[in-house]
């Protein structure tokens, strides 16, 4: 069901604002539309509405106004089992990681995979070779108690990435690791991004995103204040 | 090696509460259908047998003491022209003397003082039990030109033995549904509160993708699984308490009502109750799991 046109948007926003059930609206009239392959950090004060803009993404949410288009499919007339195809299109990393305590690294890993109803066989070739890669082939059979905070980073990176998605959303994602690492994830990001994958990272370090230099959505207030080095997304 | 599952369902209290559940209900459950079988069984048996059977009885003698032989003939005659004329009546044969001593035989052993005794004359009557005939008009009838005939019914002296059983199978049955009744219950809540206490994880699966089935299959198969365990145990430890009620009852049957024996398609139906107890918890599982999640996004 999933379209491969190049020129649909992976993500658009028309005039959509959220407000949770209890308070106040959190994200007002946003117009945002993130075309494939781009790449953009999202930045913004504590409480400016990224989480909550990434749960929209990421299909946690739905909006109170406005409609969002997600790979060209508006999500408002989405049966439960189209979303769901939609959801394993998406990697997520979470700032709280959000790994299965009762799951080894490698398990974790694998759990998009199986989700997706991959074959055991190629998903134990898939999930040793990326956690190689993000440094943690020693670290398979671990469990989320055993790991330390980078580690536990790596293996939801990895759960993110490891389905390949057309979009990868990561709020705070190298908030427990140091610069090194931090850039070493970027890396691993911008290799993926080279494949195709659209890249949404919400993250308050100053220096990754000088180093990068990639567009910058702002949020302020929840709109979209700004975004800079890059004409792919309109001002909210 | 220990299976895998994305629903850390190890952690919750349903691993407990599901198999004593689901034994102590196959276990009841187990034991009051055995006796009901038993009982519709017995019920089945004593109406096949006395469905079609009828008797009637002309004395040989007067209240009085005296003797009637030179009306007997006739009113036998009349008694059987009327049976046979009757709407439902397929036979009436007067029992010959050596039938009659046949029948007293148990009592008064093989002896000529039969002959001597003021025993009244019987008549088989054979009825339709299709078309049974109306045993209140029949009785008017025989009391109209045979005043001194009496008719007995099995059927109606039984009746009211049958109608007793058929109320206690029926009250089983209600029981039976009872415990259905509370087995689902009980499983929609476990299953529910198992939902809650993992209400994080069902997120994050549903996040990445999963469909309503693939998390409602995993609470549907725990469920499953629980449910046959706790079930077989409760088959098993009912099984000797059937023993015991089968020898008392063989123990009594000289004089007991009831068939002791369960045939092997009968205790294909105590066997299967584990199973459909089983299947049922899943079933209830499904349900809980998909309209639960029907209710998220």
């Amino acid at each position: 069901m999933v379209t491969n046109k190049l020129s649909t948007p992976i993500a658009e926003f028309n005039g959509v604002s959220f407000k949770y059930p209890t308070g106040p609206e959190v994200l007002k009239d946003i117009q945002l539309s993130l075309q494939p392959g781009s790449f953009y950090f999202m930045t913004g004060e504590s409480g400016a509405g990224k989480t909550s803009l990434l749960s929209l993404l990421y299909l946690n949410n739905m909006p109170t106004k406005g409609r969002i288009r997600l790979f060209g499919y508006a999500l408002d007339t989405l049966t439960r089992e189209a979303k769901a195809q939609i959801r394993r299109q998406i990697g997520v990393v979470f700032q709280d990681y959000r790994l299965l305590d009762h799951l080894n690294a490698f398990d974790n890993v694998a759990l998009p995979l199986r989700i997706s109803g991959t074959r055991e066989q190629d998903i134990k070739k898939h999930v040793r070779e990326l956690l190689a890669w993000v440094g943690l082939e020693k670290q398979l059979d671990k469990y989320p108690h055993e790991l330390s905070g980078g580690e536990k980073q790596r293996v939801a990176i990895a759960r993110a990435v490891i389905n390949r998605p057309r979009l990868l959303l990561a709020d705070e994602p190298t908030g427990n690791v140091d610069d090194a690492m931090a850039k070493r994830l970027i890396y691993l990001f911008l290799e993926l991004n080279k494949l195709g994958t659209t890249t949404v990272i919400a993250t308050h370090n100053h220096n990754l995103i000088k180093h990068f230099g990639f567009p910058r959505l702002h949020l302020s207030h929840g709109h979209i204040e700004a975004v800079e080095k890059n004409n792919s997304t309109n001002k909210g | 090696m220990k299976k895998r599952t994305d629903i850390p369902f190890s952690s919750d209290s349903s691993k407990f509460f599901i198999p004593w559940l689901s034994m102590f209900m196959v276990f009841i459950a187990t034991l009051i259908l055995a006796i009901a079988i038993v009982v519709y069984s017995s019920v089945q048996s004593w109406t096949s047998n006395i469905s079609g059977t009828l008797t009637v009885q002309i004395p040989t003698y007067t209240d009085k003491g005296e003797s009637r032989e030179e009306q007997i003939n006739k009113d036998i005659e009349m008694t059987l022209t009327l049976l046979r004329s009757s709407d439902g009546i397929t036979g009436a044969t007067l029992l010959s003397d050596s039938q009659m001593a046949t029948l007293m035989e148990p009592w008064l052993g093989q002896s000529d003082t039969i002959n001597e005794l003021p025993l009244p004359k019987i008549i088989d009557v054979n009825a339709d039990p299709n078309n049974f005939p109306n045993i209140r008009r029949l009785k008017a009838d025989l009391f109209d030109q045979v005043p001194e005939a009496i008719l007995d019914s099995h059927r109606a002296a039984l009746s009211d033995l049958v109608a007793f059983f058929e109320n206690m199978v029926h009250l089983i049955a209600f029981i039976l549904l009872l415990i259905l009744i509370t087995t689902a219950l009980s499983v929609i809540y476990v299953t529910k509160s198992s939902m809650s206490v993992h209400q994080k994880v069902i997120e994050l699966i549903h996040m990445m993708g999963a469909s309503d089935f693939y998390i409602t299959i995993q609470f549907a198969m725990r469920s499953f699984k629980l449910t046959l365990i706790g079930s077989l145990i409760g088959f098993l430890l009912a099984i000797p308490i059937m023993v015991l009620f089968d020898y008392f009852l063989r123990q009594m049957s000289s004089s007991f009502v009831l068939e002791s024996t369960l045939n092997p398609a009968q205790w294909l139906i105590l066997i299967s109750i584990p199973f459909l107890t089983a299947v049922l918890s899943f079933l209830t599982a499904y349900r809980t799991v998909s309209k639960t999640l029907k209710q998220t996004l």
